[in-house]
């Protein structure tokens, strides 16, 4: 029972290899450098892009499968993810930012009152995502994701626009989620003391270059 | 003198009559309007079947413009599928087209001996042309482009990821328009549709052809305003007047959006 990905992606002249599985309970780090495909590894799990060929699966259920032709929308996937940079709807508050993934009942659940303390949200939670900071915005982009309903949590270089100290503070707070998290993680970074700190795998995109680039993600 | 780099001497010369040819016009029925008598003028009973008229039938235009139009704006910013630009194309045709041959062509089109009105006639009974329906037809015809042209290019701006994260937080693709597309296009989408109202508003030529002219069913403002020109009437000035008050306050209401959401388009 595990995230299984094998699947060819081909953009271009650009040709992503990707062979993963990862057990429930763990923790893959993807690093490599910038274009090597590293978050089109994260959109294809998530359902945002289709494999060009090749086969993903999450216990046995098919995500995306090119010989059958077979493809569940993202929002079927059960997938939760921090994007870069946070990826959170402008116009909504904080608060319903943080509850996308739920609906408005949520608010009044212990795990949502935790969350919001865990991430030191109480102060933002009716303000609107352009009046924060970078590091408040991934603090609650993370916190969307952690609530959210989800198998699979995807993280895309989640503490980049940090500074030192929300750094820590974010780094920890994944650290005490993780621990609890039954799902898969899969965690893209630059940063090889996070790596160490968070991953309990770890795979590297290495690139071929020739006529078309290739880049392959093996663990 | 101002410090910093300098234009080029003579440019606000060159600039002037542009903004003279515009301004001055405005000004002269401002000027000519006679103040005492234009609520009378506005009120009687022509100006006032013309104006409900007028606002009836281009708030369903508008109304059209936005349940029609808003999936043609999107479709064209978001999916690549065959005759695209051939489909853009004809969209924005009525922008460019002189709006009576548009009406014209509504006329061959819809009219009783017309390609599609000749078949609703025999097989429905339905006559279109110099018919209200007919004035909020033209009115679409002419306006809706404004609405389309101005929305793809505020769909164009939506992030990407931003619809994407809400996919993947649970929300299927109507929830995902609904609540977040919409939501993050609102300021684009009011300019929008205030400019497809104002330019719905002030349709002339292809509800002539289209609609005719009758007091009381087709004769909206602007008609309405050229009978009491071609009449030597008074009420021709003030509501004149009116509409003019209606464009400038529009222009103030949107102070610029829809200019740059135009441009963002263009780029």
């Amino acid at each position: 029972m595990s995230l299984e990905i094998n699947c060819h992606l081909r953009r271009g002249k650009f040709n992503l290899e990707v062979h993963l599985t990862v057990a429930p309970g763990a923790v893959l780090a993807i690093s490599g450098e910038n274009g090597s495909g590293k978050t089109s590894t994260l959109d294809m799990i998530a359902g945002l892009l289709a494999c060009t060929s090749g086969k993903i699966s999450l216990n046995g259920k098919v995500f995306d499968d090119s010989t059958t032709s077979q493809f569940v929308q993202p929002e079927l996937r059960g997938v939760a993810t921090v994007f870069q940079g946070g990826g959170l709807f402008g116009h909504l508050t904080v608060e319903k930012n943080v509850i996308f993934g739920r609906g408005a009942a949520y608010r009044n659940t212990p795990r949502f009152d935790s969350a919001i303390e865990q991430f030191n949200l109480a102060e933002l939670l009716s303000r609107k995502p352009s009046t924060l900071s970078g590091g408040q915005r991934q603090r609650v982009a993370l916190a969307r994701a952690f609530l959210a309903p989800s198998e699979v949590l995807l993280l895309d270089e989640p503490t980049t626009s940090l500074d030192a100290t929300s750094r820590d503070e974010v780094r920890r707070a994944m650290k005490t989620f993780f621990e609890t998290y039954n799902g898969v993680v899969v965690l893209v970074s630059h940063d090889d003391a996070e790596i160490a700190e968070l991953a309990t795998n770890v795979a590297r995109i290495t690139i071929l270059r020739g006529e078309n680039t290739t880049a392959v993600l093996q663990d | 003198m101002k410090r910093g780099l300098s234009a080029p001497r003579g440019l606000w010369l060159i600039a002037l009559p542009t903004v003279a040819i515009v301004i001055v016009p405005v000004l002269a029925v401002f000027w000519r309007t006679d103040w005492s008598s234009f609520l009378n003028s506005i009120s009687n009973e022509t100006s006032r079947t013309a104006l409900v008229l007028s606002l009836r039938t281009s708030l369903v235009a508008t109304s059209l413009a936005l349940v029609f139009g808003t999936p043609v704006a999107w479709l064209l910013a978001n999916r690549d599928f065959k005759f695209k630009s051939l489909v853009r194309a004809f969209c924005v045709l009525p922008m460019v087209l002189p709006p009576v041959v548009g009406g014209v062509a509504l006329l061959f089109a819809f009219g009783r001996r017309g390609v599609v009105g000749a078949r609703l006639d025999e097989w429905f009974g339905i006559q279109l042309a110099f018919t209200e329906t007919a004035a909020i037809m033209a009115q679409f015809f002419v306006a809706a482009p404004f609405f389309i042209l101005v929305m793809e290019a505020a769909f164009d701006q939506v992030d990407r990821r931003i619809v994407g994260a809400a996919r993947t937080f649970g929300a299927g693709p109507w929830r995902t328009f609904v609540t977040v597309t919409l939501g993050l296009v609102r300021p684009s989408l009011l300019a929008a549709l205030v400019l497809t109202w104002a330019r719905a508003l002030g349709e002339f030529g292809a509800t002539i052809a289209f609609a005719g002219n009758t007091a009381g069913r087709t004769q909206t403002v602007p008609l309405a305003v050229y009978s009491q020109l071609e009449s030597g009437g008074d009420d021709a000035l003030a509501l004149s007047t009116l509409m003019m008050i209606v464009s400038v306050s529009v222009l103030i209401a949107l102070r610029g959006r829809w200019v740059s959401a135009l441009r963002r388009g263009g780029q």
